[in-house]
């Protein structure tokens, strides 16, 4: 009940700042655009929307999210209050990932392609979304403004961009699979393309795993690295 | 004299600072990597599906000046951002540099890097023979936007989050340097009052008189705005 609480809470303030709203306009600007891909090259330009946008708007806000609430003394007073940090990480995590998948939705439910699997979307939506933002979160650790913090992602983001690129395959490309954002792009691919389904549980296994090893990780650095500062 | 002083002062401070060196100096890099898609992205295309794009150089230009001058400008926005939350920009301002001279100072410093960056930018990347004047009016243009861009961000946003909210809206007007593509007529007219579109207006048309009015109009009139609602704010 706590965490429903958080949650909503969360999504509150994520309308009175604007999330949505912004969100509308970009998917409005995304749909356009769209509309003027050929119809055979959406199962490729679609997936890439969808992963590179609504899928990581989690890392590029939570950063703002949690400098902001540390200015404000927010996070002392989590410290004190019942919540505890699981549920608060959750409920960034989960509101967040709501957002994506409203997103994400929408852009592929107006765009004119039509073979979606949209149990693939919604499991490769949340799970790249909740990779993203816990990583924005352990990201932020140390960081004091909102520049430092979007020098700090642009390491990261490489890591997990440039090896997206092995999609375009070569010899032994399928073996960054192992990291999750290729992992998570080839589930978030198979959402609109044909994929096996024995390739589709194991990819979903997998980020899975991944994105508990980042809960529990992320749990850690804000503890340690955000709220007590060592 | 005393603006000189503090610009230089400014610089100083921002070359002490890593993390902001780094940052102005991301374009930089930024333009490298658009080198290397510039040279191995269109041979690829047109191997792999027989997709021309020489076409579309002036767009992708465009693009490379708007992202690199729009970095700068959200760069500068959240610095002031950050010195508005800290009282810093307070203090700045009672000093003898006033509240115009702080403005001016945290401006100037990343337009004129941005007319750097767009200057030698396009000679760089090497995607189309530019006349002088031509190259100079985009790299204005460039520097006039990075101020719209740092300018929006400071007085429209009252924090951090809606600053992030803001700056990712504002990636939006990059779709105004393509409405060409679109054959849309509404989303022509509509980009007609936005400088993006005049960045790819002026590439593709050079010498074209009125549009260089018309380009300077729209940058001047939102700079002008701006710089009214950010008095208005902070009054």
């Amino acid at each position: 009940m706590r965490l429903l609480h958080a949650i909503w809470a969360d999504i509150r303030f994520q309308i009175k700042q604007g999330f949505y709203l912004v969100y509308v306009i970009i998917t409005l600007m995304y749909l356009v655009i769209l509309s003027f891909i050929p119809q055979d090259l959406l199962p490729v330009v679609l997936p890439v929307v969808v992963f590179t946008d609504p899928s990581v708007l989690g890392l590029f806000f939570i950063g703002g999210i949690i400098l902001l609430e540390k200015v404000q003394g927010v996070l002392m007073v989590v410290v004190v209050s019942p919540l505890r940090t699981v549920e608060y990480i959750l409920s960034k995590v989960v509101s967040l990932g709501i957002l994506s998948l409203l997103a994400a939705f929408v852009i592929s439910f107006f765009s004119s392609h039509e073979a979606i699997n949209w149990l693939l979307l919604l499991l490769a939506t949340i799970l790249t979304s909740g990779i993203f933002t816990m990583s924005g979160i352990m990201i932020n650790a140390g960081c004091e403004t909102v520049n430092q913090y979007m020098l700090k992602t642009i390491p990261y983001m490489l890591l997990f961009v440039l090896p997206c690129f092995s999609l375009i395959g070569f010899p032994y490309s399928w073996l960054f699979t192992v990291v999750p954002s290729v992992a998570a792009l080839r589930l978030m691919m198979g959402a609109y393309q044909a994929i096996p389904w024995y390739e589709a549980v194991s990819l979903v296994v997998y980020l899975a795993g991944t994105n508990y090893l980042f809960f529990r990780l992320t749990v850690r650095v804000f503890e340690n690295k955000i709220v007590y500062k060592d | 004299m005393l603006q000189l002083i503090h610009f230089k002062n400014d610089a100083r401070q921002i070359m002490r600072d890593p993390i902001m060196t780094m940052l102005l100096f991301a374009p930089l890099l930024l333009l490298i990597v658009f080198k290397l898609l510039v040279l191995l992205l269109p041979p690829f295309l047109n191997a792999k599906f027989g997709f021309d794009v020489a076409p579309y150089n002036p767009y992708i230009l465009s693009f490379v000046l708007i992202v690199n001058s729009g970095m700068l400008g959200i760069v500068t926005g959240f610095m002031m951002l950050d010195e508005r939350d800290g009282k810093i920009a307070e203090l700045m301002e009672i000093t003898p540099l006033g509240k115009s001279g702080y403005l001016v100072n945290r401006l100037s410093f990343t337009s004129i890097l941005s007319f750097i960056y767009a200057f030698t930018g396009i000679y760089f990347l090497n995607l189309l023979e530019l006349p002088l004047f031509s190259i100079a009016l985009l790299s204005l243009l460039a520097a006039v936007y990075t101020a719209i861009m740092g300018l929006l961000l400071v007085t429209w946003a009252d924090d951090k989050v809606k600053g992030l909210t803001l700056a990712k809206g504002l990636n939006v007007l990059v779709l105004f340097a393509f409405t060409d593509l679109f054959s849309l007529n509404w989303l022509t007219c509509l980009s007609w009052f936005f400088p993006p579109h005049w960045i790819t207006a002026m590439i593709k048309s050079p010498w074209h008189l009125p549009g260089i009015a018309a380009a300077l109009l729209v940058h001047l009139g939102w700079l002008s705005m701006l710089i009214i609602g950010y008095w208005r704010r902070a009054a």
